[in-house]
């Protein structure tokens, strides 16, 4: 098999080039390594070519070739191909240099790739016992990212629902990677990881609320994100785990028990965190929420009853 | 996967080529740096560059592309004088690792100047579409990073993530970093003789000491993986729909999947961590197998009902 790197190059250039747009057949007769004999071999090849042109992120266009739109093929633009030149500094490169080898997105460097197309790693970058990861499906967060920034209104299934959203803001809290848009419900938070079958609709599909903030997303606690009513939680740490508490929920300590309020909407989380101190903190009111904890206490052992 | 092999090398490619046109007798030791090229690698992509160009392929049709002595030659190759726009997972991650890097307190003037030069040109009109927090950073992330980097002794007081005790110990910390969710610290610990890895919302105090420690000649990439051993305990569990997202939490084994329910081996150093998991999912969960875990989920569970009494 010829190399699929010189094909791809080959076509794009004469993508780029042509004065107007090729058709598959012109592509098929003019770039080398394309199979002469068999269309099928021929269409396989030409779809995986142009997949990888897509996955470059290269804006490949089908269009008419004439007024009468019978015959269609294929152009690159070079205006909608090049990046416009953002103007770094070399400063400013080495500090983007650091920051993408400190911080990977689900295990890779999407950072450093991107860098490549601004002129590569700055040279002497120091060690930096410093780093993160955002973990998260690259091509899932990709593919809404994308719909972000085109303004595409999103189609996806969310645990078992069907939802059309237009995405406003993706953002990242706590470990997971958040989508926020707005749909007939108005603004609505979705965890990206439990968001399938994604369809993004056509550019320019919405237009964003005035004022909207994905960073307001990044403020609340997981307890406090929710779909139940509202309730105020009084907890009271011991002392062994109050200093702990109360760094989470950012309220002064000093030392001994710590009887805090808690805002509470979204009880599972809000119980899932009260369990983690074991039996170094209890719930004091409301009375429902100690029965749910209660119970879930009480389901538990009657799993493991001798 | 192949094809995500090729679109990297294709992307490298459409990236060194501007670069080297813009830079004309650059040296190649400054090139293999800034891409990430071995030297085999870089020739073998000049090799592949070298015969491609425009329709007609001819001598005077085809790029140049090669290596005189020390310099890398990129020649006739005005088409691919600028650098394709970045794809949206090269512009989110570079973007979010600047952001990461400026809310956790380490940014600089040059790192959020580059931001807002990045947002203009990736996000539209340069609105605010993306935001990153890595969870609070405290005194003590920013007291480790600094430890960290100047090779120092630290002295922490740590309430330990799977058993409720406290202990106190000096620590060599050799990296700091986030991941899911929370800020770890991993270096040599003094008290066991050993790597370890700890939360840093569980240490309560830090002192970073005068004392300097020899860190190792490579630092392994920090990272929060678990590493099974002899002396786990284990237990297998099933998980009803509702408690389906423990699967993404926690690092497990899938047993078995069907739409009802959902098998995992869970295994960890001590009972502590798959007990609470346990009474947090009370009816959505049970225990198959793992007597150490039932009891412990048997005192924690008879402490808690003495507690609520």
């Amino acid at each position: 098999m010829r190399n699929v790197v010189e094909r791809v190059l080959n076509t794009l250039i004469y993508l780029l080039e042509s004065p107007r747009p090729v058709t598959a057949e012109d592509i098929r007769r003019t770039v080398p390594g394309y199979s002469p004999d068999s269309d099928d071999a021929f269409h396989r090849m030409f779809e995986r070519d142009k997949d990888l042109l897509r996955q470059l992120g290269i804006p490949l266009k089908l269009m008419p070739l004439d007024a009468w739109e019978v015959d269609y093929g294929y152009k690159v633009d070079p205006e909608e191909y090049a990046m416009k030149d953002p103007g770094l500094t070399t400063e400013e490169r080495a500090a983007l240099s650091l920051a993408a080898s400190m911080v990977q997105v689900g295990g890779s460097h999407f950072g450093l790739d991107g860098l490549r197309k601004l002129g590569g790693a700055e040279r002497g970058i120091a060690f930096e016992p410093f780093g993160a990861d955002l973990g998260a499906e690259g091509d899932l967060l990709g593919a809404i990212f994308d719909a972000v920034v085109q303004r595409s209104s999103l189609e996806f299934s969310y645990r078992g629902t069907l939802r059309n959203i237009n995405p406003y803001g993706v953002a990242f809290r706590r470990g997971h990677w958040y989508l926020v848009g707005g749909g007939q419900d108005g603004e609505r938070i979705f965890r990206i990881d439990r968001i399938a079958n994604v369809l993004a609709g056509d550019p320019g599909s919405f237009r964003r609320p005035a004022g909207f903030d994905p960073k307001a997303v990044l403020q609340a606690q997981p307890w406090e994100t929710g779909a139940d009513d509202a309730v105020e939680a009084v907890v009271v740490f011991d002392d062994d785990v109050a200093w702990w508490a109360s760094r989470t929920i950012g309220v002064d300590y000093t030392n001994g028990v710590l009887e805090a309020k808690v805002p509470v909407s979204n009880r599972d989380a809000f119980i899932g965190w009260i369990l983690s101190f074991g039996p170094s903190a209890e719930i004091v009111s409301p009375p429902e929420l100690r029965a749910e904890l209660i119970s879930r206490v009480e389901a538990a052992l009657s799993g493991v009853a001798k | 996967m192949t094809s995500q092999r090729t679109v990297a090398r294709l992307s490298r490619i459409l990236g060194l080529i501007p670069y080297v046109l813009a830079n004309p007798g650059v040296g190649i030791d400054e090139v293999m740096e800034r891409f990430g090229y071995t030297r085999d690698e870089l020739t073998r992509d000049l090799n592949a560059v070298f015969v491609c160009g425009l329709p007609g392929y001819g001598p005077g049709d085809l790029m140049e592309a090669y290596i005189d002595e020390d310099e890398v030659v990129i020649d006739s190759a005005d088409y691919f004088s600028r650098a394709p726009r970045l794809s949206p997972i090269e512009a989110l991650g570079l973007l979010a690792a600047a952001l990461a890097v400026s809310g956790a307190g380490q940014g600089t003037p040059a790192l959020d100047s580059a931001i807002d030069k990045l947002s203009n040109v990736l996000l539209p009109e340069g609105e605010d579409a993306l935001a990153v927090d890595l969870t609070a950073t405290s005194d003590e992330v920013a007291g480790l990073r600094r430890a960290a980097a100047e090779h120092r002794v630290a002295h922490i007081v740590y309430r330990s993530l799977s058993r409720e005790e406290t202990t106190e110990r000096d620590i060599e910390p050799w990296s700091v970093f986030s991941t899911l969710g929370n800020w770890y610290v991993t270096g040599h610990c003094r008290l066991v003789e050993d790597v370890r890895t700890f939360r840093v919302d569980r240490i309560r105090e830090l002192t970073v000491e005068d004392e300097t420690f020899q860190p190792p000649e490579e630092i392994p990439e920090p990272g929060v993986g678990y590493t099974p051993s002899d002396h786990d305990v284990r237990a297998e569990i099933e998980l009803y729909p509702a408690a389906k997202w423990v699967l993404e939490y926690y690092p497990v084994e899938l047993i078995s999947e069907t739409d009802e329910s959902t098998t995992i081996r869970f295994s960890s150093t001590d009972a502590e961590l798959p007990a609470r998991l346990l009474l947090r999912l009370g009816p959505t969960a049970a225990l198959i197998e793992g007597d150490e875990v039932a009891a412990r989920v048997r005192e924690l569970g008879a402490s808690l009902k003495a507690r609520y009494r």
